[in-house]
């Protein structure tokens, strides 16, 4: 052990320990406050993601051999279901053209550019994800050059998925909502029960072993049913509002006892993700 | 020695390619690696650096070096924070050498000696995550919620995948 810890060896064991964290840290401020990664960061991502997209195609095709397999096999009963929601979905979109022209004539008439509902979408692909648990995060194959910015929120299915924690050139990273870091998923979200009324809240966390996402400290006395839909509500940063979120599960207090914690249930699997879409709101924008 | 064999060109293709499945599998195949609460990270990119250790016989690849570029690259474009990989990849590769040394090596101690080299990455970067804040999960979630499902993940990809390197190894250095 003396021979090992010999006084050359400990210094380089502690330099290499100072440089990492010293390495951390400062990665972890930059990532937190400024926009986008130094240059180097951002030219070496860029390099590597363009490599990546070559060796993704086999296996995506490899992929998509194996479900389109198993898709086939349950095809018949998706098309019973599907039937009748498609009648379903034809009344809703005619109903929604009608309301979506009376909506363009109403912001006309009032002078109204966009409001915070609007958004224009950019889709993109799921090249690679994280290999670690801490990270839940997916790198997607559009960048700053197709006008993504840090925090956008990205959609999936029918509801949204995560938001953007890193901006390059040709790539970009996708910080999940499931993501366990303390910052990740603090989306500013509404849930509109069945008699019309709207609470506001924060997203505070998500529950791990449950797979649901949790709102806590609302102090609004709105009664809140299981069933009841969330959204996001548009205020603050890039977020453009009526973006899904998920279902309430359960309402309870707080450890506490004195706010009302609501459990939620995304509306879209965050752990199935091949294609994503990203919002990008068009009304001004505060930062 | 390097120079006058096919490994010159074989051995960093080969550790890019495995640097890549690591994302691309994870991105291919998300319900079965991470189904929920449980994630299973691919670290096949240690194992072809672990595989060189085995392998390498007396060509003197500068292994360090290019545990530290993986690293460096796997901290970049993977994670987005420096200074984890970037020094835990060479630590693994330094303890695989010293193992090496300490006994002989074949199929059954070499899992053993991976075994403990993935024990050691997990470990080393739940520290580094749980410094910078990057999770709040507690020591015991961290044994039963990634290093059990990685472990496995990772020394199924050993068995698989041992024999099918050792003969590349042996076509690549003649």
């Amino acid at each position: 052990m003396n021979k090992f810890f010999s006084n050359r060896r400990l210094v380089i064991v502690i330099v290499c320990l100072i440089v990492s964290f010293g390495l951390m840290s400062v990665s972890v401020a930059i990532r937190n406050k400024r926009s986008t990664p130094p240059m180097i960061q951002q030219f070496g991502n860029d390099v590597v993601g363009l490599v990546n997209r070559v060796v993704a195609w086999p296996v995506s095709g490899l992929k998509g051999s194996v479900t389109g397999f198993s898709d086939l096999m349950n095809t018949y009963q998706e098309n019973q279901r599907l039937k009748g929601q498609v009648q379903e979905l034809a009344q809703t979109k005619v109903h929604d053209q009608a309301v979506n022209q009376e909506n363009k004539k109403l912001k006309k008439e009032l002078k109204l550019a966009h409001s915070l509902t609007d958004y224009s979408p950019v889709n993109a692909t799921v090249i690679a994800r994280t290999p670690s648990a801490w990270q839940n995060q997916v790198i997607i194959d559009k960048g700053s050059a197709a006008g993504i910015k840090k925090n956008m929120p990205v959609l999936s299915g029918s509801g949204i998925v995560g938001r953007i924690s890193e901006v390059n050139r040709t790539n970009s990273k996708v910080e999940l909502l499931s993501n366990s870091s303390e910052s990740a998923n603090r989306f500013a979200v509404t849930i509109a029960n069945k008699a019309g009324q709207n609470v506001h809240g924060i997203v505070s966390g998500y529950n791990r072993d449950k797979n649901l996402i949790e709102m806590g400290n609302v102090t609004s006395k709105t009664k809140i049913e299981k069933g009841d839909k969330v959204s996001t509500s548009g205020l603050g940063g890039v977020m453009p509002a009526g973006l899904f979120v998920g279902t309430v599960v359960s309402t309870g207090t707080d450890n506490y006892g004195l706010a009302s914690k609501i459990s939620i249930k995304p509306a879209t699997n965050l752990s199935e993700l091949s294609a994503v879409t990203v919002a990008i709101r068009q009304a001004q924008t505060t930062n | 020695m390097l120079r006058v064999t096919k490994l010159r060109y074989g051995f960093p293709i080969g550790l890019f390619l495995f640097f890549y499945f690591d994302g691309v599998l994870g991105a291919a195949f998300p319900r079965q690696l991470f189904s929920v609460p449980y994630a299973m990270s691919s670290y096949l990119v240690v194992l072809w650096l672990v595989f060189a250790v085995f392998f390498e016989d007396n060509l003197q690849i500068p292994l360090g070096i290019w545990a530290a570029i993986a690293g460096g690259l796997f901290d970049v474009y993977y994670t987005g924070i420096w200074g984890i990989f970037v020094f835990v990849f060479p630590i693994v590769i330094a303890l695989t050498k010293a193992c090496y040394k300490a006994f002989p090596i074949n199929f059954l101690s070499g899992l053993l000696v991976y075994f403990i080299d993935i024990t050691v990455i997990c470990t080393l970067s739940y520290f580094g995550n749980l410094v910078v804040h990057m999770t709040s999960a507690s020591f015991t979630d961290m044994m039963v919620d990634s290093l059990a499902p990685t472990l496995a993940y990772n020394l199924a990809a050993y068995v698989i995948l041992y024999f099918p390197v050792q003969w590349l190894f042996n076509r690549l250095k003649n």
